[in-house]
């Protein structure tokens, strides 16, 4: 993976404190995470950008973040299509409603 | 694992004293990332529950009216016990720390304004909270915060240096309120304003149309009109320049011209016969913003013209004692000549003042010729 600086990766965490490191761009496809990375006035940790989400698994936040980048690169005209195992997509939907992705 | 009313409400409102004491400006630590996601989970958790636990109404309604609660027990007490500039001072305030309340509730109830409001067709949250201000505390004090900024232009006008950044931010908190539309700028303070302009400059009009002569009267005009469009760069709506311009230049100009054009010292008639340039330019200029103000202008030129040249043709009738002789025509295209300087370097060659001189000048050449 390519060296990315800190101020432009935000982690979010899963409910079982599995932790990954995204590009902030990529995580924004979220409006939800938008919405937090950008309310005016300060968080107490702008800097650091952690998100904790205790209601989705490792497995489907792991899927979420695979989303968001593919998400980048289909809207910069890469128009590949996104796998999603049966058995993973009510709580994949949920989630995305969740996120407002 | 459901999420009863109460309960989640307790999270809620904790989230929104929270804010409360950040916008107040008291010691408290900043919400963090985790505060914003519980708060925001909170509230989605009520909405997406399967009724009866569906508390989307409920929530949408506490909204408002904690927002209401706010203004009703913090805003409107200590706005009420200020007055003139400090008034603006603190509506300012106010207003600002509204928008960051805003803001932020959107942010944490943002789940309603995606589902709720649009399928039931209600105002989407940031609305509903601009609202409460409006008619909150918009409605009580616009009329008193509108005196106070009509007094402060007023003061400007009379020299005195005023805080114009204030002026600025309050007028846009008129603009603003409006959310889109600008009938609260309009009607609760253009109009206000514009009237009291031309109060302002009537009674400034009645004493300097006594006291000064026409070039003066004219120079404190084109002053007056420089300051007013310089005011409204810098802290009212463009929108308002137009009209501005225009009360002040009715009540100096339009109703004063005769008076200054005919004044026998020093109106147009003796600018002519002393030459002086500038002051015609300025009262083309003028003159010319008005409709039809030119139209006096240039008759007058026109009958200045005309005596110019019966004075010529007497004055060769004198000179030739009883015989009727005529003016030679070299002097009278030197008469043409004169003030057709005057048409090009003061008028802007403009159509009403050569034709004002052709006239003139056909009139002279026709006395001119009965001489025979």
């Amino acid at each position: 993976m390519t060296e990315m600086r800190k101020e432009d990766t935000v982690k979010l965490i899963s409910a079982e404190g599995f932790e990954f490191v995204i590009n902030k761009e990529a995580a924004m496809v979220s409006q939800t995470i938008r919405n937090m990375l950008t309310s005016p006035g300060s968080f107490a940790e702008a800097q650091h950008g952690e998100v904790t989400f205790p209601e989705i698994s490792t497995t489907i936040l792991e899927k979420i973040c695979q989303y968001f980048h593919w998400s980048l690169q289909y809207a910069s005209g890469k128009e590949t299509e996104f796998p999603i195992e049966p058995e993973l997509t009510l709580e994949l939907m949920m989630a995305a409603n969740y996120l407002h992705t | 694992m459901v999420i009863e009313l109460e309960q989640g409400w307790e999270i809620v409102l904790r989230g929104f004293n929270k804010l409360k004491n950040i916008v107040e400006g008291l010691p408290e630590p900043q919400f963090t990332s985790e505060d914003y996601m519980k708060l925001y989970t909170t509230v989605y958790m009520m909405c997406t529950q399967k009724p009866p636990h569906d508390y989307s109404q409920q929530l949408y309604d506490r909204y408002r009216e904690s927002i209401e609660d706010y203004i009703t027990s913090t805003v409107l007490p200590s706005l009420r016990e200020k007055h003139d500039e400090f008034l603006l001072r603190e509506l300012v305030k106010r207003w600002a720390n509204h928008k960051v309340m805003v803001r932020w509730l959107s942010r944490f109830f943002h789940f309603l304004d995606r589902k709720f409001c649009p399928r039931r067709s209600l105002p989407p949250l940031n609305e509903v909270g601009f609202n409460c201000f409006r008619d909150l505390v918009y409605q009580e004090f616009s009329g008193e915060v509108r005196d106070a900024v009509i007094f402060l232009i007023d003061q400007e006008r009379e020299g005195e240096q005023i805080d114009r950044a204030l002026l600025k931010n309050v007028v846009d908190i008129f603009v603003e309120i409006g959310m889109g539309r600008m009938d609260c700028y309009d009607n609760d303070l253009e109009a206000a304003m514009l009237k009291a302009t031309a109060v302002y400059y009537s009674h400034k009009a009645s004493n300097w149309i006594l006291e000064d002569s026409c070039p003066d009267y004219l120079f404190k005009v084109e002053e007056c009109l420089k300051r007013e469009k310089d005011r409204v760069s810098h802290y009212l709506h463009s929108r308002s320049e137009p009209k501005l311009l225009e009360k002040v230049q009715n009540e100096l100009l339009s109703l004063h011209e005769n008076q200054l054009l005919e004044n026998k010292d020093s109106g147009l008639h003796v600018l002519l016969r002393d030459d002086m340039v500038d002051d015609l330019s300025r009262m083309f200029r003028l003159f010319s913003r008005l409709p039809y103000g030119l139209e006096k202008v240039a008759d007058l030129f026109r009958q200045h013209i005309s005596a110019d040249g019966a004075a010529l043709v007497k004055r060769a009738e004198d000179a030739a004692s009883n015989k009727k002789v005529s003016v030679a025509e070299e002097e009278i295209d030197l008469l043409h000549n004169k003030y057709l300087d005057y048409v090009n370097d003061c008028f802007q060659n403009h159509t009403l003042f050569r034709q004002a001189l052709e006239e003139a000048i056909g009139s002279v050449r026709a006395i001119n010729q009965h001489g025979d």
